[in-house]
């Protein structure tokens, strides 16, 4: 009975050590990550809407039926993107996350305080390389600064109530996610 | 012997560390919690601060996190007396809402899809629904159609009911602690 005892409690420090590695690789580890889920509904660096969730279920599990959305993945390998939306009456924002699902950004309507939201998205080389002398036309866009080159960004539009969903559907159709060049 | 020892515990090195990350990923996002009544949220599940294990369950669900810039999901899947939530039964949410610009509330089966119902109505918004006169709410759900504010719930035999706060500052104080008050959720009458 004695000689259990060390390969139980080496076990059980062995388990502690599996259950640490295992936590922090299955962020990158998970095939059916959003990412994935995404991805099989859109091209890189363009905007695509996400259907709907029904009772079928959703592009993304644990979304919002009360909103409208549209997806943009983008890859900043080939230089910054160009965000833009425009706002509805109601709720409308857009978010931010890696390629591995960490959220990093987000925006709404009342925070951008305008009657478009655009942003310049680009990695911190692309901010670093913007001309200095620009500073002012800088300070007047909204630079969002990715920590990745790969990630996810949402856009989502609320609709009040179910009769104005095509119009806010069409709205959020409008956005656009672009490379300037 | 030597052998069979060192085998031993590999197995509970495997045992318990695979069953130890399971058990942490299906039950919510992780211990970074906050809790009011019934009701469950991660804040910080949707900031750049998310803990490893509000990542994994995150992952693992193919989910993203609501911002907390954006805004703050509550959760319930009990009463207020810590029963299940069953769509057999009819279900009173009664009280105010927490401070919020807008905010939804969708009613899903206990596995989070959506319940087909003849009214196609899954949730309510702010605008849409109801209101007392002082500013709080009723709503009922339940499997028969009733007057007021009713979501059905197709007499699923679990429910989970999830409340959306947009632009809200809750959540967004440096102490976790100071949970709002949330609606209160009394099972009625079950069949």
């Amino acid at each position: 009975m004695k000689r259990l005892i060390l390969p139980i409690v080496a076990g059980l420090v062995l388990g502690g050590i599996v259950h640490l590695v295992a936590v922090l690789i299955v962020p990158y580890l998970a095939e059916r990550d959003a990412y994935a889920r995404l991805a099989a509904v859109t091209d890189i660096n363009s905007v695509a809407p996400i259907e709907d969730p029904s009772p079928d279920g959703a592009v993304l599990p644990a979304s919002d039926p009360a909103f409208v959305s549209a997806v943009c993945l983008y890859d900043l390998g080939d230089g910054p993107m160009k965000i833009r939306m425009p706002t509805t009456q109601d709720y409308t924002s857009i978010s931010f996350y890696t390629r591995h699902g960490m959220p990093f950004y987000a925006i709404n309507d009342r925070s951008a305080g305008r009657s478009v939201i655009e942003l310049d998205l680009m990695n911190s080389k692309q901010r670093a390389a913007l001309p200095e002398n620009d500073e002012v036309t800088v300070a007047d866009r909204l630079v969002v600064e990715s920590p990745s080159d790969e990630g996810v960004v949402i856009i989502r539009a609320l609709v009040r109530e179910r009769s104005a969903r095509d119009e806010i559907r069409a709205l959020v159709d409008a956005a656009g996610c672009d490379s300037p060049s | 012997m030597r052998a069979l020892l060192f085998f031993l515990t590999l197995a509970i090195g495997a045992a318990v560390g695979l069953g130890l990350t399971f058990i942490t990923m299906v039950n919510g996002y992780g211990p970074a919690g906050i809790r009011a009544g019934a009701w469950q949220a991660w804040p910080k599940a949707g900031t750049e601060e998310a803990d490893p294990y509000a990542r994994a369950a995150l992952a693992r669900a193919g989910e993203l996190p609501l911002e907390l810039a954006d805004g703050l999901a509550f959760i319930a899947t009990t009463d207020d007396a810590g029963r299940p939530l069953d769509g057999r039964c009819d279900i009173h949410l009664s009280g105010a809402i927490p401070q919020a610009r807008f905010w939804t509330l969708t009613v899903t089966d206990g596995r989070g899809r959506l319940i087909a119902n003849a009214a196609q109505r899954n949730g309510f918004t702010s605008p849409e629904v109801v209101w007392n006169r002082d500013g709080t709410l009723d709503i009922w759900l339940g499997p028969r159609a009733r007057p007021g504010n009713w979501l059905p719930t197709g007499a699923r035999e679990r429910i989970a009911l999830t409340l959306r706060l947009y632009d809200t500052p809750v959540g967004l104080a440096s102490s976790t602690n100071d949970a709002p008050r949330m609606p209160r959720l009394v099972t009625e009458r079950c069949p």
